[in-house]
């Protein structure tokens, strides 16, 4: 789970003398929101955003008014002053979860990645975590995701996994939800197969609760106060 | 009253897929009974199994792939592709025939020899892919039978509507660039249902962007919300398509107590949807239907379901 195996390997990017305009350019042709400003050999020396770009940019109203000296203006900034310098980075050996509390922690959309020597590897973007997210939920697959409702004891998991085998299904990914109603867990297999209905009706007679589809949730908002 | 056709044929049980497989032969038996039973035979065309020119299976799918189906089946592999499909030495014969006999019915219903047509088919074909069987699957019957449509009949527009209860992957798939074959689906959202495709943004690719349409439908709700969405999203699509045919991918797994999903669609619920393409048919395509069966589990529900279908295509109801 590296970065390096999820992180965008050809990255776009800028030099610190472009104008904005070639930034903006860049962002609307690949469909972007941040590029990094490399030296000539590929040392990362700062980050721009199409927030950055936007902010840098004359607003409408304003255009109309006075317009060539601001255009002027506008023409004459270059990256270097309107990108982030020291942006927040990540090593390619550092794990996607740290990317993700990361991400969390920092509220930011994109990472370069750098190596020891300052050096950028790769860019990894909210995007890349989601590309990520949907392979590991196995959601690429063809599938039935079920939910089902254990005690939070020992052994619990295991008689699932054994259900499930018995009846020869392939697995597409198994999630537990963390937040559920005390002292009890939910587990969503995703299984690799058009037919659940026999395995429903299993989990039924072991004892478990199916729970009703409109009633499941992943993740819950923490309560308030 | 209609001109209507019945494929049915007893080789159609012959597909085996062992004692623990939704997917059984008494589906078709069950469907078969409901309609003897409330003596519809004698008012119907009745059609049956043929072998069709392979050239037909190849228009949708990859040859190599019907040589490897072929191969499963003849070396006496139980499962082809993956665990879901059962299968026996007999599945590939099942379903060329299955094949020739859509065939024979659509070229009755061009022929005008009859208006519509009910195909009870072993097995189904919606989730099956260009290269690849999946849910139960093997050859995609209702794409075949759109090709050979356009091939043979010169058709210039296919509108195609499958309400079985799971989205039809493979249909839309092999459809999703072409704008003369319009594919409309309602099912069980694919985030609570098998195969996990047919999401509203899922309109079509390139040229056939638009002529690919979703409606998926959440886990609990019957015939109110199957009418609004049919309304809603159907309705007009074929309102402007125009289909010069009509062909339904017919699975009755959505009923209230088949439980292979969790949507609640009564009897009548399947009467309104059926009656519905039948009145888009007489409407745009000169009454040319022809249904195909895919899903339906219940044993107990297929019976009415069957006859009550027979009925409308009829307009006995």
């Amino acid at each position: 789970m590296f970065v390096s195996k999820s992180m965008t390997k050809k990255v776009i990017t800028i030099n610190k003398d472009a104008d904005i305009f070639e930034a903006k350019e860049k962002m609307a042709e690949h469909r972007i929101r941040h590029i990094p400003v490399v030296t000539k050999d590929y040392h990362l020396i700062g980050i721009v955003s199409d927030r950055d770009v936007r902010s840098a940019m004359p607003s409408k109203p304003l255009s109309d008014y006075n317009s060539k000296k601001i255009k002027d203006k506008v023409a004459r900034l270059k990256i270097k002053d309107i990108m982030t310098i020291d942006p927040v980075t990540i090593s390619p050996l550092h794990t996607v979860q740290d990317a993700l509390v990361l991400m969390q922690n920092t509220r930011v959309g994109a990472f370069p990645v750098v190596d020891e020597q300052g050096k950028l590897r790769g860019i990894i973007s909210v995007r890349d975590l989601l590309r990520a997210f949907i392979n590991v939920m196995g959601m690429e697959d063809p599938g039935a995701l079920m939910c089902i409702i254990v005690e939070e004891k020992l052994g619990q998991m295991k008689k699932i996994v054994d259900a499930i085998t018995e009846e020869r299904i392939s697995f597409g990914s198994i999630m537990v939800a963390r937040y559920w109603d005390e002292g009890k867990r939910a587990v969503f297999p995703y299984l690799l197969t058009q037919n659940i209905t026999s395995l429903k009706k299993r989990f039924k007679k072991m004892g478990y609760e199916v729970l009703d589809p409109m009633k499941w949730y992943i993740d819950q908002l923490p309560k308030d106060g | 009253m209609k001109k209507t056709g019945f494929l049915f044929d007893e080789r159609y049980l012959l597909h085996d897929t062992g004692s623990y497989h939704p997917e059984t032969p008494a589906r078709l038996q069950a469907v078969y009974q409901g309609i003897k039973e409330a003596e519809l035979l004698s008012s119907l065309t009745l059609i049956h199994a043929s072998l069709p020119d392979l050239k037909w299976i190849e228009a949708v799918h990859d040859k190599e792939y019907i040589k490897r189906f072929e191969m499963a089946c003849l070396s006496g592999n139980s499962t082809f592709d993956c665990p879901d499909n059962q299968i026996c030495q007999a599945t590939y014969e099942t379903a060329l025939l299955a094949v020739g006999g859509i065939l024979d019915a659509t070229r009755l219903v061009m022929n005008a020899e009859i208006d519509n047509a009910f195909c009870a088919v072993r097995p189904p074909g919606h989730h099956a892919e260009i290269n690849k069987a999946m849910g139960f699957c093997y050859f995609n019957n209702v794409a075949i039978a759109a090709r050979y449509l356009q091939k043979e009949w010169g058709i210039k527009r296919v509108g195609i509507a499958d309400f079985d209860v799971h989205h039809g992957n493979g249909t839309q798939h092999i459809f999703e660039d072409d704008p003369s074959i319009f594919y409309y689906s309602i099912h069980q959202h694919p985030s609570f249902a098998y195969p996990g495709t047919g999401r509203e943004f899922e309109e079509g690719e390139g040229s056939g962007l638009g002529f690919t349409k979703n409606s998926p439908v959440l886990p609990g709700k019957g015939d109110s919300e199957y009418k609004r969405l049919i309304k809603r999203d159907l309705f007009p699509a074929f309102e402007s398509f125009k289909p010069e045919v009509i062909i339904i991918s017919c699975g009755f797994d959505g009923h209230v107590d088949d439980d292979m999903s969790d949507i609640k669609l009564s009897t009548e619920g399947f009467s309104w949807i059926i009656k519905s393409l039948v009145e888009m048919a007489d409407k745009y395509s000169n009454k040319r239907l022809i249904s195909i069966l895919e899903g339906g589990y219940s044993l107990k529900r297929l019976p009415e379901l069957a006859k009550n279908h027979i009925e409308i295509l009829l307009n006995h109801r």
